[in-house]
């Protein structure tokens, strides 16, 4: 059953040889030099000051939501980096491969990479941003907010959130490895098929993005699980569903598609899988295969995927407007419908990125029609978010700017894709540059409220400002430099350059592509601007207030900053729609309670990170076909997980009088405090 | 809290299934796979028929498995996964439905062989 590959093989290494280390590849060294400097110096820091015990009980085995965000966070972050670095490298390469004259360096005939290895940088810039990027940070955000925004002491299932961050690691982790073992895959993000099936890409690329996203993407159905059970039964006394912050309505709809796409993926990439590995014929063309299978099934999940990033980034968006408009939101019941419509809609709009595979004019009609009406639930959010804002007193916080920047990159990407959406334009700039730009503007839409979010939640979660004067300034460079690239990609669309070129063979590009590599430029200075805000803020430290807008008004404001490990000391009633600021205009907002109670809170565990890197040296066995690996990590996961289910860790209590010692001094119970050991109830106390 | 921590199992929406369902929805899943496995061996039906009976006996024992290995009802306890369920049916037409007419589509533009040698699709 199980396929004959190319190449050697051997029981102990499978298809790894020393060949696969690019050791003959400068950039590579070079990308190697610099990881592992970064990574010794990291390392080194930690065994200086001696944190090592530190960064094991108090985030690596973690079950706090706040700490698992921050490193969802943290990992999007770095990703968002590499995928940059990606970027930076095909500008790079079209600004340099101009016509049949110009010159090649490193290997390369023209420009300095050869289409080979292009080919896998932008496969991996795509995988790395929407799967390793966006994803997490994201997920971060929600795991952050959402608990805190419905009053909740941790989400459902604390566990199993700590097990979707180290899935989500493994696969993350996976790609990286790829840069120095073996090759990533050269098939696009999307796995055009059937150049991903063994004969057309006998190496281990297209099995390293594979695995890396069936990994990943199992942590993130869970935590689309632990979300949705969390809003649904974790809400604090009097947060009826019509009370709900619309961020948490957009993460409830964002993880509804969430729950029912994903699995379309790892279908999609299980039979791949199937076909790669058993020689079956899903995908082949012949012996009853069908190539379009895959491409549907895809874009089934991929097109809700994109919904499943940008309704949070709309959330995001309906949080901070009315926050710096010093209003309540327009039009909330009819945000929350929109949100849903979209959601609903996002369906039965993906055959809208294979128009031109052959269907037929009705067929083509349906999906276009299906697709425009997006638009509606949209222009609706739009409106909302414009009344909002309409009569408000306004204050331009990096924030508020992050968030009115979207919605113009909002407009840009709406209708291009609704340009797009109508077949007969589509014909034409299919597979151009064009929908690149199209959806680029989305993507940073969502890049935009990513920020955004972290400026505006950042000095709550960690109790110090973030410095505004560098956040300005990225701000600037980082809205500029999105204009100089993306109007060029437009242009160049229009002009006819296909995606995905390692040479461009129109001179005639010159200049656009040369405008392009200039706004990649100022990218650059925006990122060393984000380094330098970072590095400011934790120089100064600067503390904050528990609302440190002054004109917050959802409840993760009420509590103090930075946020304590058990979120409130008492699970707040809420009593209106906007509870801080019905506080506010009631003059509770600094109302204290009287007495504490016991707080219950779960027990740290190791066990999600175990898995988490068994499930990568799982994936590795299976990449590199070295099966006694993978069925040890299987094996040994199955072990983790029966341990766990026999752990009968019953959580731990705080007693009333720690609470009160904790909340007259909040720097002990914040996020980067470390805690003393408390003991695990046992059964006797549980009654 | 309405019942102790300590033990999962005396949640309703945690055990899901007793023994004796548990051995009850292995025999009826056997059952029902195997006679539609039969069913597709011995090539007896016409197509249309041998469609409709593959799919009914597969509706029938994803009902059998909802309701004997997750113990699926509307009792308080489960009525959210209940709902959760009943509510990914429209998705599956949704998603199912749109492929087959788009599938039925490319077939007729882009298959065009003689009848006799191309297996008819399922709106045929
Ligand atoms: C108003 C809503 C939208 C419309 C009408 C729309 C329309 C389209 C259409 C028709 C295509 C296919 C173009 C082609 O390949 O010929 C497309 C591609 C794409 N869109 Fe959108 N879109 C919308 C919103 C979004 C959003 C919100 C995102 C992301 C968050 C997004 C991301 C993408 C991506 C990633 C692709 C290309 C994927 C690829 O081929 O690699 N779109 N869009
Ligand atoms: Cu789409």
């Amino acid at each position: 059953m199980q396929v004959a590959i190319q190449g050697p093989w051997s029981p102990l290494f499978g298809r790894l040889t020393l060949a696969s280390i690019p050791y003959h590849t400068p950039i590579l060294i070079a990308t190697f030099a610099g990881v592992a400097v970064i990574g010794l110096v990291i390392v080194g820091a930690v065994l200086y000051y001696n944190k090592l015990g530190y960064l094991w009980r108090e985030w690596i085995t973690t079950v706090d939501h706040k700490k698992i965000g921050v490193m969802y966070i943290i990992l999007g972050l770095v990703m968002l980096v590499r995928g940059f670095a990606d970027g930076l490298m095909i500008r790079t390469q079209q600004a340099m491969a101009i016509g049949p004259n110009s010159p090649g360096i490193l290997g390369a005939q023209h420009g300095f990479l050869p289409p080979f290895h292009f080919d896998q940088i932008y496969s991996a810039h795509g995988t790395v941003m929407i799967l390793f990027a966006a994803t997490p940070i994201l997920t971060g955000l929600t795991n952050v907010i959402v608990p805190l925004q419905i009053g909740a002491r941790d989400m459902a299932f604390p566990y199993m959130n700590a097990l979707s961050l180290w899935l989500t690691t493994a696969g993350a982790i996976l790609v990286m490895l790829s840069l120095f073992v073996g090759d990533f895959s050269a098939a696009g993000w999307v796995g055009l098929i059937p150049l991903t099936e063994l004969p057309y890409s006998p190496g281990v690329g297209v099995d390293y993005w594979m695995w890396a996203i069936q990994i990943s993407s199992i942590g993130t159905t869970l935590n689309a699980i632990n979300m949705i059970v969390t809003i649904i039964k974790m809400r604090a006394p009097g947060m009826s569903w019509f009370r709900l912050p619309v961020f948490t309505w957009t993460t409830l709809s964002t993880n509804i598609i969430g729950l029912t796409a994903f699995p379309v993926l790892g279908v999609a990439l299980g039979l791949l899988g199937a076909d790669r590995y058993l020689g079956a014929h899903f995908y082949t063309a012949g012996l009853g295969g069908n190539l379009m299978l895959y491409t549907n099934l895809f874009w089934i999940w991929g097109h809700p995927e994109v919904y499943f990033l940008v309704l949070p980034a709309f959330g995001i968006f309906s949080e901070i407007i009315p926050t710096f408009s010093e209003k309540p939101l327009f039009g909330y019941t009819t945000m929350v419908a929109a949100t849903f419509a979209i959601a609903g809609i996002s369906w039965a709009v993906w055959l809208h990125h294979f128009f031109t595979m052959a269907a037929g004019p009705d067929v083509n009609g349906f999906f276009s029609i299906a697709t425009m009406l997006v638009g509606i639930p949209t222009g609706v959010k739009v409106f909302n978010w414009m009344f909002t804002l309409y009569r408000g007193r306004l204050t331009f916080a990096t924030p508020m700017l992050w968030s009115l920047a979207g919605l113009f990159l909002l407009l840009a990407g709406g209708i291009t894709g609704m340009m797009l959406a109508i077949p007969a334009i589509n014909y034409s700039v299919h597979d151009s540059v064009f929908v690149i730009a199209h959806f680029h503007c989305m993507v940073l839409l969502i890049g935009a409220a990513m920020f955004a979010a972290v400026s505006y939640w950042f000095p709550k979660v960690f109790g110090i400002q973030l410095d505004e004067r560098n956040g300005l300034m990225f701000f600037w460079t980082f809205i500029a430099a999105t204009g100089i690239v993306f109007i060029a990609m437009f242009a160049l669309g229009f002009e006819g350059e296909t995606r995905r070129l390692a040479y461009i063979y129109d001179p005639a590009w010159r200049p656009m592509l040369w405008t392009e590599e200039a706004g990649m430029m100022l990218y650059i200075v925006s990122i060393g601007y984000f380094a330098r805000m970072l590095y400011v803020s934790l120089r100064d430290r600067i503390p904050v207030p528990a609302d440190p807008w002054g004109t917050s008004r959802t409840l993760e404001f009420l509590t103090h900053s930075p946020v304590p490990f058990y979120n409130f000391a008492v699970t707040p009633q809420v009593n209106a729609r906007d509870e801080l600021a019905w506080r506010r205009d009631h003059g509770l907002e600094k109302t204290q309670p009287d007495a504490f109670e016991v707080i219950h809170m779960p027990c740290n565990s190791a066990i999600p990170f175990i898995i988490g890197m068994l499930a990568m040296a799982f994936g590795f066995g299976l990449i590199w076909r070295i099966w006694w690996m993978f069925g040890a990590a299987l094996l040994g996961i199955v072990i983790a997980v029966i341990i766990r289910s026999f752990d009968k860790n019953l959580g731990y209590e705080i007693q009333p009088e720690e609470v009160a010692a904790m909340e007259r001094n909040l720097a002990t119970a914040g996020i980067i405090a470390e805690q003393p050991a408390r003991k695990p109830l046992t059964e006797a106390e549980a009654h | 809290m309405s019942a102790p921590a300590t033990s999962p199992l005396d949640h309703p929406e945690v055990r899901q299934a007793s023994a004796w369902r548990y051995i009850a929805g292995f025999i009826t899943s056997m059952v029902l796979m195997q006679a539609a496995l039969m069913v597709t061996l011995h090539q007896h039906l016409p197509y249309q028929e041998y469609v409709f009976t593959t799919g009914g006996l597969a509706l029938v024992a994803l009902l059998c498995q909802a309701a004997l290995f997750f113990g699926l009802d509307i009792s308080r306890a489960q009525i959210w996964k209940s709902v959760s369920l009943v509510l990914t049916i429209p998705l599956f037409i949704l998603s199912v439905g749109l492929t087959v007419w788009m599938f039925q589509s490319l077939a007729q533009r882009t298959m065009i062989m003689p009848v006799t040698t191309v297996q008819p699709t399922l709106l045929e």
